[in-house]
């Protein structure tokens, strides 16, 4: 749908006034900074998130079991937060350089998770037989371990260039301009105007581009089957001399993506004047409802579509799910411009209400949870729930009784994922919430962008806090932990 | 095997149609709309239209509710809106947002009391909405970098080569937009062309006021071009986003001395209408100029012959140019700062 | 009651699948379908069970048609039990859950689930434990208690002793086979492994390339097998080139022989099967064969004999116990007797 709107727009515009507005320096300049955005922070990302990973799991690294946790940690922290932090700290910190330390130290856990999950998944036999081959330890690295990790590295690659595709807060603090601000600012001057549905239109171009490169990299091969766990525990490499440089690397990146942000955001909730605290509790609750809602509708809407694409596996389930990526990868301020066309034109009762930013939250984080449930799903065998039914078990209750219970895990990952993306979510919320609504983000948001850094601080508190949750299990699913 | 995958799918998605119902049926309990309150769509400054909203209700006893946001946009959402819209008052920053609700037929006529007690350049000749607050264009700048005798003696000035990377601005913000809408209005379409394409090779774009307040005072840039109250506002809490800057007016009917008007008016399919006018003729009366003319906003009150701040140059004394506030083509300043790369 | 299978035919796509199967199991006996793995034995298998449809022919148990051109029964309600390879138990659940399972809820108790672990010769105590805790002979046993708590009349079993090492896999195909002969259900059984197939039950069916190609009682159908691929699916087996001398014997290799079966059809060129276990080996200074090769196999020897001289020589191997290995040095000429005649079939040249 949000696609639909966004090229019914741009073909409504007429290629004339579209070419006028398409060919122009401002979009050129655009077009740079996003392509240099993403061509540099992706393999930023792609390199510290398996790096560390490799770090912790396989290496003798000092202190390996903090940096586990701690690598993971920037995920409870919203990327517009964490730029919050650093532009309250660092106030000269901007442009590309100052959107790619910001951008990239908040989504490489992106990388991180899920090439930790993979390395803890193979098996450290394929290691040692390559060793007794006579590979050296970064032979074995880069010939055995890295080929294993590329699915992973791929996967979560693509997450980091849509993330810093379709983030908006995080570079405007930074004055840094992409496609996602510029649509912004083109939505401030003119609401659902011709500006900014034509650069939607090449933002569209470029998630389309990203998605086909990604699985022309992927090519026929599989996820690898993740977890299962090894007979064995890997014997870990020692760094020898490099290790004070590669405790001080880490130490850096944990700096960088959580502590900075962090402290910044401690040393003004000390400055803070008394927040209103009735404030607070009522944007909180309003986000948890908000977001559990989201999570609960996204499942749903997900469970289809995963059992289609694992079950049914045809043309017409892989461009569904094709079309659910793309429509994720949009800005939400687009899906949710989409939606106040769509409600206003046919359900004009639905518009403004709760209804229609949940429905905007499961258009925008639909993936988060198909990704996991979608893994569930392929692990629930199809001769479990035959067996069911020779038991004279209806097919429903099949489900019900056998496959369904199996997919919890699955569920509370995928779930996790989405309530989190939905407390953190801020230009759809904006728009389409009903007149009063205040989240924790939008709360956020308005003082932080009139530089209340204050009356911010609390609720960027709060912000991180409630991610934790959500981050831990996926941290406990990543490496097969469980959580109790 | 169609058949099967039907009657796999039918029971997920009845179960995703009961939770949306579900949803919506908590979101609606939750949320804080409750259908008797005055929606107002504002532009202002959230913190003003609090204190007006919070001092109207406790006279009144009606309750208000904001969805906040920036002129254009929330002008532009009421026009595709349109009937189907919530909103019962509008109030902006500037004059350019309202005209353009104005002329897509939405807006119904004020009450002729409340027009009465608004000085007649403050308002439209249609009476279709009001002023309710001013600002004044000016320019801040930081001492140290910059001697007074260098300072721009006009707006225009700025589009010259000499002033290439040494000002700044918000040009993303209505606020500015109201500003080039006066330079398009004084100068002609060409005139505003030339000069705006001036303005993308010299100036360096900041997020919004005060973040261009903060860069001329942290020395980032010699000159920055900003509404007056932000700086006042600054100067009377701590100064620490203003301590190292001065303003200067350009007076002398320059575009740079333009006195932007904040509008307030009532929509036509407005569910409350009777009360979306009372709160207007609360803000445009004595009391809610008051909250202007003596709160932390440092706007100038228009109405009701209530004084500014004792800190502000009088209105009157600004010699700024004479612009009709309805006049003032929103659209097409969009248009031209997008043509010059400016958006 | 009898299950009939007739006419079956399935394919996927654009591969056949099954071809025009027909098999009746009367009540209470057991049949095994042996068949390399593609052969079409486990999509017969879910036919039957009623995971799949057949494009073509009718399934019946008894007097109630199954699957037909008209209608189908669902699976749940065939009354039909089902193990599959894996065992198939659900993860999450406890070994007693896993039993009761398929119970009514009022007819969940704990005195049926011990009846039944009784009756899988599982000790109660393994009631409260995990699937992921239990052996593979041990999860194969609950998976099939739980496929008999629906009384089912006729019980389907899909390979479920080849994920087992060879030890643990004939003592729980012998706790399968007692179990199933104390419930009197009717079983199928489908696997790979031709002993298991021949000691299962009443009868063995062999599928080759989606066609039942013979069935019948696991003694006639090893000693007479139709074809040669069917000979050598079922056992180890000689075939030599003959020469018909009479209605009933041939000359081959080992010497004129008596023709036991003659499955060639009246082909002008023959060969003869002999099975190893037919043969008696001689030293004889002027026997029909000549000890060309030995090699251990610690508990014998096998000898690689060579049969005929000059032209036509043909060659065999041959296992003889350890204790007689040391008889028949390299080089030693032997007397080899056949027991019990030839099974003839058409030659392939």
């Amino acid at each position: 749908m949000p696609i639909g709107f966004v090229l019914q727009a741009a073909f409504a515009l007429g290629w004339a006034e579209l070419s006028a507005l398409v060919f122009r320096p401002k979009v050129g300049e655009l077009l740079a900074n996003t392509v240099a955005l993403v061509v540099i922070g992706v393999p930023a990302s792609a390199l510290l998130g398996v790096g560390g990973a490799w770090l912790v799991e396989r290496t003798a690294l000092p202190g390996r079991r903090v940096f586990a946790v701690a690598f993971a940690a920037p995920l409870a922290i919203p990327a517009f937060v964490a730029s919050y932090g650093w532009a309250s700290a660092v106030p000269s910190i901007s442009g590309l350089w100052g959107g790619l330390l910001v951008a990239v130290t908040a989504y490489f856990p992106l990388v991180y998770l899920p090439a930790l999950a993979a390395i803890r998944g193979l098996d450290p036999a394929l290691e040692e037989s390559a060793r007794s081959l006579g590979m050296g330890s970064w032979a074995v690295f880069i010939r055995v371990v890295l080929p294993q990790l590329r699915l992973a590295v791929l996967g979560g690659g693509l997450v980091v260039a849509m993330h810093l595709l379709a983030e908006y807060g995080a570079f405007a603090f930074l004055r840094f301009d992409t496609f996602t601000t510029a649509i912004v600012v083109a939505y401030q001057a003119t609401f659902a105007g011709p500006n900014a549905a034509a650069l939607g239109l090449i933002l569209l171009l470029l998630c389309l581009a990203l998605l086909i490169a990604e699985s022309l990299a992927r090519g026929h091969a599989r996820y690898a089957r993740v977890g299962g766990g090894s007979p064995h525990p890997p014997a870990r490499l020692s760094l020898g001399r490099l290790t004070p440089l590669a405790v001080v690397g880490a130490v850096c990146l944990v700096v960088a993506s959580t502590l900075v942000p962090l402290t910044s955001v401690v040393r003004w909730l000390f400055r803070a004047d008394a927040t209103d605290l009735g404030d607070l509790a009522s944007a909180t609750t309003q986000t948890l409802v908000l977001a559990l809602a989201a999570a609960a509708c996204a499942i749903a809407v997900a469970l289809p579509f995963a059992w289609l694409s694992v079950r049914y596996p045809d043309r017409l389930s892989r461009l569904l799910e094709g079309a659910a990526y793309l429509a994720s990868s949009l800005p939400a301020i687009i899906v949710a411009l989409a939606l106040v066309a769509t409600s206003l034109a046919f359900a004009p009762t639905l518009y403004q209400t709760a209804f229609t930013v949940v429905a905007a939250y499961v258009v925008i984080f639909l993936p988060r949870a198909l990704v996991p449930l979608r893994a569930g799903l392929s692990q629930v065998p199809e001769s479990l729930e035959e067996a069911a039914r020779s038991l004279g078990v209806t097919p429903f209750a099949a489900r019900l009784r056998v496959t369904v219970p199996l997919l919890v895990p699955a569920v509370c990952a995928g779930g996790a994922l989405v309530a989190l993306g939905a407390a953190n979510e801020l230009t759809a919320t904006l728009l389409l919430a009903p007149t009063g609504t205040r989240t924790v983000a939008t709360s956020f948001w308005s003082a932080a962008s009139s530089l209340d850094y204050p009356t911010a601080a609390p609720y960027a508190i709060v912000l991180v806090l409630l991610s934790c949750p959500a981050v831990a299990l996926m941290f406990a699913h990543a490496t097969g932990r469980s959580l109790r | 095997m169609p058949l099967r995958l039907r009657r796999s799918l039918l029971a997920p998605l009845t179960i995703s149609a009961l939770l949306l119902t579900g949803c919506s049926g908590s979101g609606a309990a939750d949320g804080s709309t409750s259908d008797d309150a005055l929606v107002v769509y504002n532009a202002q400054h959230e913190e003003l239209t609090q204190e007006w909203a919070d001092a109207f209700t406790e006279e009144s006893g009606i309750e208000v509710v904001l969805r906040n946001g920036d002129d254009s946009e929330l002008g532009n959402q009421l026009v595709q809106e349109g009937s189907a819209s919530k909103a019962d008052v509008f109030l902006t920053e500037n004059s350019p947002a309202m005209s353009l609700v104005e002329q897509a037929g939405l807006l119904a006529p004020v009450d002729d009391a409340t027009l009465a007690l608004v000085p007649e350049q403050y308002r439209p000749a249609s009476g279709d909405w009001t002023g309710i607050a001013a600002r004044s264009t000016v320019v801040v700048y930081n001492p140290d970098l910059i001697s007074e005798s260098e300072l721009p003696t006009s707006l225009l000035d700025l589009a010259k080569p000499e002033w290439k990377g040494r000002w700044g601005a918000a040009p993303a913000k209505a606020d500015f937009q109201a500003i080039v809408s006066a330079v398009l209005e004084t100068q002609g379409e060409d005139g505003a062309r030339e000069w705006l394409e001036g303005m993308a090779r010299n100036a360096t774009e900041y997020r919004n006021n005060i973040v261009t307040m903060k860069a001329v005072n942290a020395g980032e840039v010699p000159v920055g071009v900003i509404y007056h109250y932000y700086w006042y506002r600054d100067q009377d809490a701590a100064a620490e986003d203003s301590g190292n800057t001065k303003l200067h007016y350009l007076g002398d009917q320059d575009p740079g001395a333009f006195v932007s008007v904040s509008g307030g008016g009532v929509l036509k399919t407005a569910p409350h209408a009777d009360e979306a006018q009372q709160f207007l003729a609360f803000i445009a009366g004595e009391e809610g100029q008051k909250i202007l003319g003596e709160g932390y906003s440092f706007e100038y009150p228009v109405a009701s012959g209530v004084a500014a701040k004792s800190e502000l140059p009088p209105l009157d004394d600004l010699n700024a140019p004479a612009i009709d506030p309805s006049t003032l083509n929103g659209p097409k300043v969009i248009e031209l700062m997008t043509e010059a790369g400016l958006l | 009651m009898t299950l009939r299978l007739s006419n079956i035919s399935k394919a996927f796509g654009p591969t056949d699948v099954l071809n025009d199967v027909s098999l009746e199991v009367p009540d209470g006996t057991r049949i095994a379908l042996v068949g390399s793995s593609g052969s079409g034995k486990s999509t017969l298998l879910r036919l039957i069970a009623g995971f799949e449809r057949p494009d073509t022919g009718t399934i019946a148990l008894g007097d109630r048609e199954l699957a037909g051109p008209s209608s189908t029964v669902p699976a749940h309600r065939r009354g039909i039990g089902y193990v599959a390879q894996d065992g198939a138990l659900f993860p999450h659940l406890s070994v007693a859950r896993n039993i009761a399972f398929g119970m009514p809820r009022a007819a969940r108790n704990v005195t049926r689930v011990r009846e039944l672990m009784d009756l899988a010769s599982l000790d109660h105590t393994l009631a409260a434990r995990m699937p992921h805790e239990l052996s593979g002979g041990q999860q194969q046993r609950v998976a099939l208690a739980r496929a008999l708590t629906q009384r089912p009349t006729v019980i389907l079993l899909d390979e479920p002793f080849s994920a087992l090492d060879s030890g643990l896999r004939s003592q729980t195909r012998q706790a399968v086979v007692d179990m199933l002969e104390r419930s009197g259900v009717t079983a199928v059984l489908v696997t790979h492994d031709r002993d298991e197939a021949l000691s299962f039950g009443h009868q063995v069916g062999v599928l080759t390339g989606g066609r039942l190609v013979q069935a019948g009682a696991p003694a006639g159908v090893f000693d007479a097998p139709v074809d040669v691929r069917v000979a050598e699916f079922l056992g180890d087996m000689m075939l030599v080139p003959a020469r018909l001398t009479s209605a009933d014997a041939v000359d081959c290799a080992f010497g004129r022989l008596a023709v036991r079966h003659d499955r060639s059809g009246g082909a002008a060129r023959v060969s003869a099967m002999v099975r190893p276990e037919q043969l008696r080996l001689a030293p004889a200074a002027d026997g029909n064969a000549i000890v060309v090769g030995i090699r251990s196999t610690g508990a014998g020897a096998d000898l690689r004999l060579r049969f005929g001289n000059g032209e036509s020589p043909t060659e065999a191997t041959h296992r003889v116990p350890l204790h007689t290995a040391s008889r028949f040095p390299a080089g030693c000429r032997v007397q080899v007797a056949v027991d019990g005649g030839v099974v003839l079939y058409p030659s392939d040249d």
